[in-house]
């Protein structure tokens, strides 16, 4: 597929909004939250994303803000004139009374554990998760620590 | 049979770092897996939100005890998209060199490694001792043999030294003959290809879609290296090939994963010579290199063992608002069910060997 042609049909999808070219290979879209999941699917089955590099998240005071990092390995979306592969960042806005939204580790098995990460360190909940549990932190760890809000029991120090 | 649960790890010689794999076995067949991790977490995300954007190349530096290199200069090269920072040329070139310097080390340490798994200890006394030749090249620009914190945002830390050169020359002629030698040793051993070949399979789509990347990904025959597809410092002006195994029509296994990374270290050898051949005169630092930073940055890497990639946002200040680290060790790790899933359990060290999995990154 052309790489024009994706950014052309990608602005087509409902929820797709903001579509920008932040570097000479990489799309940059916002999603709105309720039809992810038929998006996701989509870019997987249609648009060749067969990787998912990253899923993360975001502590934008007051709200969350998910990351997704996907991308082709296998050649098929090159960027016209250059060996470059395309590869695709999508913005989720999450309120932080609700931060809950669709899982993708049915599309993707490499988003599982990132999924659990992002709950694990960021209290993101993930419907539809098979395993949804902590991975870094040991089990019965109260909190998230890479909220904004999460408070530290040690004295810091500046530095 | 009943089936039971087997612990293997946190110290168990299969694990190569502080993990602990969990195995369901019936009788002798691995049925299911469950892989745990959190053991080496030293939230290296929380504290860089707390240090300057130039101290933490001493975090990452401590990533991988590996590969550091490779990871403070995906750090650092994210950082410079962030602060819009132009690196000069001879730097950049410096930067390559160093880096396909640390992948030799890291692959010498992984094959190093992976012997002992097979039960060859003499394979491990082999390819450390070659390891060292390159730790010694790694000392003589960045003053040290395991933590270099030789990038820096905007170029490196100094310059080459004087003969730096002819040193690495030597180091390569006797590296390539030693390479040569040691496929009569490991390749063309019975022994050796029984343990490896037909073990651990997966497909290239399989691992595609299991986050598997890196030589794993290259193993199974697909032609993806982001040292061209996402390209960064010189490597579109320098001579070189991805390299590719296969085992079977688009699979891989222990044994293709193994040779996908040998070739991977001769292709290393052709990257360090015809840098050394093009490399400009010039700066080695960027004259302007900002301290605070806003907006967002992404860059991927391809790091000795697959896809890293370095996500940050800014607020303006001279600390990250958000530092986020893709490990590609992290999914495969996660993958590990399915490629051991069949196997026995003596097959388990030759498997998760072949991977090459370093803790320190993956745990963070």
């Amino acid at each position: 597929m052309n790489f024009k042609d994706l950014q052309k049909e990608l602005k087509a999808i409902k929820g797709v909004s903001n579509l920008s070219l932040i570097r000479k290979n990489v799309i940059k879209i916002d999603l709105e939250k309720a039809v992810s999941k038929a998006c996701f699917t989509k870019l997987k089955e249609d648009f060749y994303f067969e990787h998912c590099s990253l899923i993360t998240a975001v502590d934008n005071q007051p709200d969350f803000e998910l990351v997704y990092h996907l991308s082709c390995l296998s050649g098929e979306l090159t960027v016209d004139d250059t060996k470059m592969s395309a590869m695709i960042e999508i913005h989720i806005h999450l309120k932080r009374d609700s931060p809950s939204i669709d899982s993708v580790s049915d599309l993707w098995f490499g988003a599982n554990w990132h999924e659990r990460e992002a709950f694990d360190l960021m209290g993101i909940y993930f419907i539809g998760h098979p395993d949804l549990r902590r991975v870094l932190l040991p089990e019965g760890f109260a909190g998230h620590p890479l909220r904004k809000d999460y408070v530290y029991e040690i004295h810091e120090e500046e530095w | 049979m009943a089936e039971m649960w087997i612990s293997m790890g946190p110290q168990h010689p299969m694990t190569h770092g502080l993990w602990t794999l969990k195995v369901k076995v019936d009788g002798e067949t691995i049925v299911d897996a469950d892989p745990e991790l959190g053991y080496l977490h030293r939230s290296v995300e929380k504290m860089g939100e707390r240090r300057k954007y130039f101290m933490n190349t001493t975090l990452t530096d401590r990533l991988c005890y590996a590969s550091s290199t490779t990871w403070t200069h995906s750090y650092v090269l994210a950082v410079e998209e962030l602060m819009e920072v132009e690196v000069p040329t001879r730097a950049q070139y410096i930067r390559t060199i160093m880096l396909e310097l640390q992948r030799l080390a890291s692959h010498l340490m992984w094959a190093g490694a992976y012997m002992p798994d097979l039960g060859h200890i003499t394979g491990a006394l082999y390819f450390w001792r070659d390891r060292e030749l390159f730790l010694n090249l790694l000392e003589l620009p960045s003053g040290s043999r395991l933590l270099y914190n030789y990038m820096r945002i905007g170029g490196v830390k100094r310059d080459l030294p004087d003969g730096f050169e002819q040193k690495t020359e030597r180091i390569l002629k006797l590296f390539e003959q030693r390479l040569d030698e040691y496929a009569d040793l490991f390749e063309n051993s019975k022994i050796f290809r029984m343990r490896t070949e037909d073990v651990g399979k997966f497909t290239g789509t399989q691992a595609m879609n299991m986050g598997i990347t890196g030589p794993n990904l290259r193993g199974c025959g697909i032609k993806h290296d982001l040292r061209v597809e996402d390209t960064y410092e010189i490597y579109e002006e320098v001579d070189w090939d991805i390299c590719t195994r296969e085992a079977g029509p688009g699979y891989s296994d222990c044994f293709s994963r193994y040779m996908v990374r040998i070739d991977e270290m001769k292709e290393s050898v052709r990257i360090i010579r015809d840098c050394f051949k093009k490399m400009p005169q010039g700066p080695t630092m960027s004259s302007r290199v900002p301290v605070r930073a806003s907006g967002e940055a992404f860059r991927r890497t391809e790091d000795s063992r697959g896809e890293a990639l370095m996500y940050l946002v800014g607020d303006g200040s001279d600390r990250p608002y958000r530092w986020k680290i893709k490990s590609p060790m992290f999914t495969t790790i996660s993958a590990c069910p399915h490629y051991l899933k069949g196997y026995k359990l003596a097959d388990i060290p030759a498997i998760m060997g072949s991977i090459d999995i370093c803790i320190g990154e993956t745990d963070k």
